[in-house]
């Protein structure tokens, strides 16, 4: 019994993790309408920026946020404005394909640039778990647990009541309608996709302590995304955070009780069978899927 | 004249909203039948469920003698029953031959066979000229006349128009109206949901009226201008109907 | 993206001097021939292989284009159908003695099983969810190739033995090779330009623009999407069949990987997508570009090569979305025109 809910509670723990990695993506397909394939190198990339700085300036990653967190927002500004910005007026595969080459050209830019090894940053308070009666949780988890929940309910908050959250509210419901309203619609895609950046920035320096980073680290990792923001419901925050956890969770038993090899399979089953079944995700808007994007 | 198609009772909800509400009528061969109604009464909805995009929530239609609620498009279409749509949806990547051509495949068998048969039909709703254009130049008027091309070119026996006329200057909304006037003679049976109320008054024998989702008058022209219930309903907007 | 554009009818039985749809042109003739050329003429080993992997990869971004250009099934999983193909008949030839020239049939069709399934399931989704798809479908097939040790030699790889014979498919001479490449390639243009010209053709082109309309023209979309993404994934079988009797040795990390289905999309996109011509001029573009990039930086070329052809896309998706073929196709609408 205790082993079952240990399992639970780690898998609580890094599918609150995950879930923060994936609430940029969630985010930008809910206001931009399109699916970032090079989220994972983004995430490479932060990651790798966290790992320098604990490396050759002796912080730790935790306060590496306050870099690394505006230096992605400003890549996802440029990214967008080289990028997305010339694609969102053409169909749909030109930012999927472009998305795509961007995505290859950073890992193999990462590849060729820094070795293939797999580097790490150490753990904090020496490795020293917390335990809470017959349970324990490692000091990074908790964190970034408690980051991923902060993060949900600061994006809540904001969403709700500032003006720049109802803009963006707006433009997930009617883009067109909520330019005739005023609204600054390409400027709005332009901050939800820069905060997107950020936000797999925050995630990057969170996971920094739990896992390597390695220049194709993005590919696990942006499937883990993908399979989320699916379950969650694409463009629904609260639905990234629950779906986060159903996989972590789901990772986490699964991995005990069949192997872990079998893991990774189990997502993209998970995956296919939201897809068939149900694509609209846990908590997002019915026929979104159906519907697709407008052409 | 044998019965073409018949709605029984047709509803059609979306969650709390009646867009269609037990609708009943009978179109027989060959009949020029008007169908006009406010904004929002209905009419679009009408025409998806007759033409099979989407289901019935209660209620039958029978085509032909044969019940054929809630089925899909394509059967409709290679039953003989057409549709335009009231937004335009071209093929972008095709031309215009190409595209009337690709209705036209629905009969002829070779793709030359029915680029030949897409160009007689486009010449009839005057679109000659721009045969090899790409769709993305044409005007809204020329791609509504590619709409009735594109159903025209199915060889139907039924055909739904959806406001052809919107965007025609008023000497091509009379062409427009000659060409649908002349099909009755061809064998299509036409049901013609219009805005542009002048044209549709004057040519069609019979119009019915869609309200809110109900059906609340069928009649002559002459007879619905009088009918209270019309005037109330439909003509109290701010319709042109000289 | 833009399908080379329309000509619906054929002028004055004059030879066209580029592609289009529904014609033979001077161009694809002279191509042709070079092609023959290069095989019937001896080359040093090393080209003689350059050809034989732009040929097999001409046919392999032709049959990607099939479902992803013609039907606009943009599939990011292809290498799944590909690895299908390659370790089916590899597998039956090593446990059964099949020879590969029947296995490769069979592979072909297992792998258009694969496709069928794919789509049918996947029928309501589009855009990104339908692209997502193929890659976690794709995934689960290499996990399970990767873990399914005793039936494909998991990580460990599968090894063809190379005794060279007619029946084995294994040849001791690289043109050999190069000719059954080239007539695999040459079979799939033809497959395609028939395709392309043909009512079954239009219908894809039609559901793929505009389902709604298409569907009310009498078209079943999702019959012929099906029926697109069949034929693509039996091609890429076979396409996988014949790689592996060429390559002798075969392991899902590298056969099954995002990597290769990423080149699956990459040269048609690149070349012109929706087009016939379009797959084989990325072809002959990129695969050679990649041998020499290889070869000339070595180690450090296995990144390069992809950065370049990343940053490539990213550019070419951007400013030239018709590809190649598109670039050349205005190119000749200028000549025809005259100066503006």
């Amino acid at each position: 019994m205790t082993t079952i809910g240990q399992l639970v509670l780690s898998g609580l723990l890094i599918g609150g993790i995950y879930a923060l990695m994936s609430i940029g993506l969630t985010l930008i397909f809910g206001v931009l309408r399109i699916v970032n394939f090079a989220h994972g190198e983004f995430l490479m990339i932060a990651m790798y920026g966290a790992w320098a700085m604990t490396r050759y300036l002796g912080l730790n990653p935790y306060y590496a946020i306050v870099a690394i967190v505006p230096a992605m927002f400003l890549f996802g500004v440029v990214v967008h404005r080289l990028i997305v910005m010339p694609a969102l007026d053409k169909p749909h595969l030109v930012v999927v394909f472009a998305t795509m080459g961007l995505s290859i050209l950073m890992q193999n830019v990462a590849l060729m640039a820094l070795s293939a090894d797999l580097q790490d940053v150490p753990p904090i308070l020496g490795g020293r778990s917390f335990t809470f009666g017959p349970f324990y949780a490692k000091p990074e988890l908790l964190i970034g647990f408690a980051v991923a929940l902060a993060c949900t309910l600061g994006l809540r908050f904001m969403l709700q009541a500032t003006y720049l959250g109802k803009a963006i509210r707006a433009t997930v419901q009617d883009g067109e309608a909520a330019q005739l309203m005023g609204v600054p619609v390409p400027r709005i895609f332009l901050i939800t996709f820069a905060a997107g950046s950020a936000l797999v920035g925050l995630s990057a320096c969170v996971m920094m302590p739990l896992f390597s980073v390695f220049p194709t680290v993005g590919l696990n990792f942006v499937l883990i995304a993908f399979v989320i923001v699916v379950l969650g419901g694409m463009g629904s925050i609260e639905g990234a955070l629950l779906g986060g956890i159903c996989i972590g969770i789901v990772q986490s038993l699964s991995s005990y009780y069949i192997a872990p090899a079998f893991g990774q399979m189990f997502f993209f089953m998970l995956f296919l069978l939201v897809m068939i079944f149900r694509p609209a995700g846990l908590l997002g808007r019915k026929g979104e899927a159906t519907l697709g994007i407008n052409d | 004249m044998t019965t073409l198609l018949e709605v029984r009772n047709l509803t059609r909800t979306f969650g709390a909203l009646n867009a269609v509400a037990g609708v009943s009528f009978t179109v027989r061969q060959g009949e020029l039948v008007g169908l006009i109604g406010p904004n929002g009464a209905g009419k679009s909805t009408l025409y998806n469920l007759i033409a099979g995009a989407i289901t019935p929530t209660s209620g039958g239609i029978v085509f032909k003698d044969r019940p054929v609620a809630g089925w899909k498009p394509y059967q409709a279409a290679r039953a003989g029953v057409a549709r335009t749509f009231q937004i335009p949806k071209p093929y972008r990547h095709l031309s215009v031959v190409e595209n009337v051509a690709l209705s036209a495949m629905l009969h002829d068998r070779t793709v030359a066979a029915a680029c030949d048969s897409a160009r007689a039909i486009l010449a009839d709703v005057g679109l000659a000229d721009h045969e090899d254009a790409p769709v993305g130049n044409l005007t809204v008027g020329l791609l509504k006349r590619l709409e009735v091309a594109r159903a025209l070119a199915l060889r139907p026996s039924l055909v739904l128009f959806d406001e052809i006329m919107a965007g025609l200057t008023p000497s091509e909304v009379k062409g427009m109206t000659n060409l649908v006037a002349a099909l009755p003679a061809r064998g299509i049976t036409v049901i013609w949901v219009e805005h542009v109320l002048y044209a549709i008054m004057k040519t069609a024998p019979r119009i019915m009226v869609l309200h809110r989702g109900e059906l609340i008058a069928d009649d002559a022209p002459e007879v619905l201008v009088k009918d209270p219930a019309v005037i109330k309903a439909y003509l109290g907007e701010e319709t042109s109907f000289a | 993206m833009e399908a080379a554009a329309p000509r619906a009818k054929r002028r004055g039985g004059r030879w066209r001097l580029l592609p289009e749809r529904g014609t033979l042109s001077l161009f694809e003739l002279v191509l042709l021939a070079v092609c023959v050329a290069l095989v019937a003429v001896p080359l040093p080993q090393y080209l003689q292989d350059v050809v034989i992997q732009t040929f097999l990869w001409a046919g392999l971004a032709l049959a990607w284009n099939i479902a992803g250009g013609f039907a606009g099934l943009i599939s990011f999983g292809h290498a799944a159908f590909f690895g299908v193909g390659a370790y089916t008949s590899s597998i039956l030839a090593a446990n059964y003695g099949l020879t590969p020239w029947i296995g490769l049939w069979i592979g072909g069709l297992l792998a258009a099983a694969f496709g069928a399934v794919l789509t049918l399931v996947c029928a309501r989704l589009r855009g990104p969810f339908f692209i997502l798809s193929t890659l976690a479908a794709a995934e689960v097939v290499r996990i399970a190739a990767l873990n399914w040790a005793s039936l494909t030699g998991g990580a460990e790889g599968l090894s063809i033995l190379p005794i060279a014979s007619i029946a084995n498919m294994v040849f001791e001479s690289k043109a050999t090779y190069a000719a059954l490449m080239l007539g695999y390639f040459v079979l799939i243009y033809a497959i395609t330009k028939t395709v392309e010209g043909s009512r079954y053709g239009y219908y894809l082109f039609a559901a793929r623009d505009d389902e709604e309309a298409a569907s009310a023209a009498g078209v079943n979309p999702l019959l012929a999407r099906t029926g697109a993404m069949c034929l693509s994934a039996f091609l890429s079988g076979i396409g996988g069949s014949l790689f592996a009797q060429y390559f002798l040795f075969l392991d899902p990390t590298h056969v099954i990987s995002p990597e290769l289905s990423f080149q699956f999309a990459l040269l048609p996109a690149l070349g012109g997508l929706g087009t016939a011509i379009g797959p084989v001029l990325g072809s002959f573009v990129i695969t050679p570009l990649s041998e020499m990039l290889r070869s000339y930086f070595g180690g450090a070329g296995a990144g390069l090569h992809l950065a370049i052809y990343g940053g490539v896309l990213v550019v070419v998706m951007l400013y030239f979305p018709s590809g190649i073929a598109g670039a050349l196709q205005r190119l000749a609408e200028r000549r025809r025109k005259g100066p503006p």
